[in-house]
């Protein structure tokens, strides 16, 4: 889908939208391959493709460097794409975000299982009775506190 | 085409139409409902997907307008702060609700009496109690008796697990001596009746493909299609039909699947199809009898469109709150502020809902039911990683009052995939309700500092959620007084004396509790109320 040129360019940019952690225990988007999912995006947007194209070819012509620029000077150019193109750049870090935290790998990241939520669920205990009595007493002390009609 | 005639006609197979044929399966009359959308089977719920998150914002959203299925109608939201949202197909809302499950209060049905706004009801909270109750029972209801904000009343089933979090937000309301209380919900805690208890998958919104929560898909259509009611689906009722003589309701044009017309008879219809839905069905079903649209002599259809509208406020922790186990948006329940105290420079009142924390997707798209993205590069690592997993929020639901301005019109453009003109929403938040909410986020604030929070996040600006319009209340209100209400004490249109609305439409007030339960005690009351009516039921 993407040319091996916007395929570096995209990856690069991916990685500063969604970071991987310092530690390097959790991957940005681009090393994740989010890029492979934004194509696949149209459930969600209307032209993903050309979304994406349109912020690549913005930070091209504004940044023919971009690659060989500091970390700190890429977000700089980001930050400036985001304000002249507002609209394309919103979606590819709406359609980013989704294409990362749908992969169920990255989920254990934030503490969330990977596996799908049905059947397994989760294992949560009830409180007892015992102690949900003793966390309800001060309320049951006040007693009643809806008006009679 | 034409089919033969049956005895009730129900359209939609919600929360309400259910209840209803439940309550008249006991006549042995022809029951037929017709649904606009299909019979989703719980294999097919995204739930059990690997991502299941993205279903939330394409086929399984609970806008119909980005979900833009066949069986669904547009809405025009553009010149409303809350967009309205719903399922089309058998269950209703009821597919993608939530469970949560508070009754009103007995002071709910008496507002204008007690705080001199909007109307009272026809009738009382005695009065719908013992069909609360035939509700519950066949829902299958989990919460904690001895609440000191209701009439006494205990669940059949012991509460869900409110968990690390609500454990946490009981113990600052306890700090504050606020009142609190294990939510009620129509999700079991045991298994029950067949159906399976709760695996804490919190995506309730997703359907539930556990069969845990009380949505009619699991409890009132299999014994109804059992005993016989007869359940069309991919069925869109596009008019009621009148005959201009007598002025009784003759039965309905539908279109089914293939787009083919039909006609239905039926000695009596039933309309259950949401406070947006339903209006819109009338408002459509014009005839030289009623020029305004079916059953609005008193110019009330689609007047009076009441929501619960929501913000939120969230506490960061120094533990993980693990908010995404456990049923999505019940934990616990505070309604210190719910009943009206004039020093508070506002009438009636809200609840602070303990909102379970949401899956990680969505946070980062900004939360449920909310459209603005958390931000991109460092701050987004820092964020998913330091303050989600901490995170306990407090949803703040208040009563909206009716005011005839916030409506339901039919669109002059916009239509469904049949041709029938879909609804517009004009609706905006009135004043008594923006003083609710900044109190309630401030009486928020106060508790989640009171638990333990670190540090307490808020939006910043006085919006409202945007996707949080579940709760669609009074546009065919009852009453008493043909002038002032579209229906009488027990559903039946004072212009059509064989038509009933059984849905939220006929709502007096919204109180600042989820509707459903209430929507089918009504639901159950007015069968009831047919069936002690029955030798003079059309006069």
């Amino acid at each position: 889908m993407w040319t091996k040129a916007q395929s570096e360019l995209l990856n690069v940019i991916l990685d500063h939208l969604i970071p991987p952690r310092a530690d390097g225990s959790a991957p940005g988007a681009g090393a994740l391959g989010v890029a492979e999912f934004l194509p696949t995006a149209t459930p969600f947007a209307e032209d993903p493709v050309g979304t994406v194209t349109a912020v690549l070819d913005h930070v091209s012509k504004t940044a023919p460097d971009f690659l060989s620029q500091s970390a700190a000077a890429q977000v700089a150019v980001l930050k400036a794409t985001e304000a002249a193109v507002p609209a394309p750049f919103a979606c590819l870090v709406r359609l980013t975000y989704m294409g990362y935290y749908s992969r169920p790998d990255t989920r254990p990241y934030v503490g969330v299982g990977a596996h799908p939520i049905h059947p397994e669920g989760y294992p949560v205990p009830s409180e007892s009775a015992e102690s949900l009595a003793e966390l309800t007493a001060p309320v049951r002390r006040r007693g009643q506190i809806y008006r009679n009609a | 085409m034409k089919n033969e005639p049956v005895d009730v006609l129900i359209i939609g197979a919600g929360a309400s139409g259910a209840a209803i044929a439940w309550s008249l399966l006991e006549t042995r009359m022809r029951i037929l409902c017709l649904e606009q959308g299909g019979h989703l089977q719980d294999k097919d719920f995204p739930s059990r997907r690997d991502d299941y998150e993205l279903s939330r914002y394409s086929y399984f959203s609970v806008d119909p307008n980005v979900r833009g299925a066949k069986e669904d109608y547009p809405i025009n939201n553009s010149d409303s702060c809350i967009a309205p949202v719903n399922w089309n197909g058998v269950g209703g809302s009821t597919m993608n609700f939530l469970g949560h499950w508070p009754r009103m209060k007995p002071s709910d049905f008496r507002a204008k009496t007690l705080d001199g706004v909007a109307e009272d009801w026809p009738i009382d909270y005695a009065t719908l109690e013992p069909f609360y109750e035939a509700n519950d029972r066949n829902t299958g209801v989990s919460g904690l008796g001895g609440n000191p904000a209701y009439p006494d009343y205990t669940p059949d089933l012991p509460p869900i697990p409110i968990g690390t979090l609500g454990q946490t937000l009981a113990k600052g309301f306890n700090e504050k001596g606020w009142h609190w209380w294990p939510s009620d919900v129509s999700i079991l805690s045991q298994d029950h009746d067949g159906r399976q208890k709760c695996v804490n998958a919190g995506t309730c919104d997703l359907g539930c493909a556990a069969g845990a929560k009380g949505g009619t898909n699991f409890t009132y259509w299999p014994i109804l299609e059992n005993a016989g009611v007869e359940l069309r689906t991919h069925a869109r009722v596009a008019e009621i039909l009148v005959d201009s003589d007598t002025g009784f309701a003759t039965g309905v044009l539908y279109f089914d699947k293939d787009g083919q017309l039909h006609e239905q008879r039926a000695e009596m219809v039933v309309v259950a199809c949401n406070g947006i839905g339903t209006p819109r069905l009338l408002l459509n079903s014009k005839s030289k009898a009623f020029p305004d649209g079916l059953a609005n002599r008193s110019g009330l259809v689609g007047k009076n469109l009441m929501f619960h509208p929501l913000t939120g406020v969230a506490g960061v922790f120094d533990k993980p709150m693990r908010g995404h186990e456990g049923p999505m948006a019940c934990s616990i329940l505070s309604q210190e502020f719910y009943e009206s105290d004039p020093a508070r420079g506002f009438v009636r009142g809200y609840g602070l809902h303990s909102g379970r924390s949401t899956t990680p997707m969505t946070f980062a798209l900004g939360g449920y039911g909310i459209d603005n993205p958390i931000p991109w590069g460092q701050e987004h690592r820092r964020i998913m990683d330091d303050v989600y997993p901490y995170l306990a929020g407090l949803t703040v639901v208040t009563e909206d009052l009716p005011e005839e301005v916030n409506c339901v019109t039919l669109d002059p453009d916009l239509k469904d995939s049949d041709g029938i003109p879909a609804p517009k929403i004009t609706y905006r938040l009135g004043e008594n309700t923006k003083k609710m909410l900044k109190h309630g986020e401030e009486k928020a604030k106060e508790v989640l500092l009171a638990a333990g929070a670190k540090e307490v996040l808020t939006k910043g600006d006085d919006t409202v959620w945007w996707r949080a319009g579940w709760h669609q209340m009074g546009t065919c209100r009852m009453g008493h007084d043909p002038e002032t209400s579209v229906v009488n004490a027990w559903g039946r249109s004072h212009d059509v004396k064989n038509l009933f609305i059984v849905d939220g439409s006929i709502f007096v007030t919204s109180a600042a509790v989820n509707p459903t339960s209430t929507i089918q005690a009504l639901a159950l009351y007015i069968g009831d109320s047919i069936k002690n009516n029955f030798e003079t039921l059309f006069d």
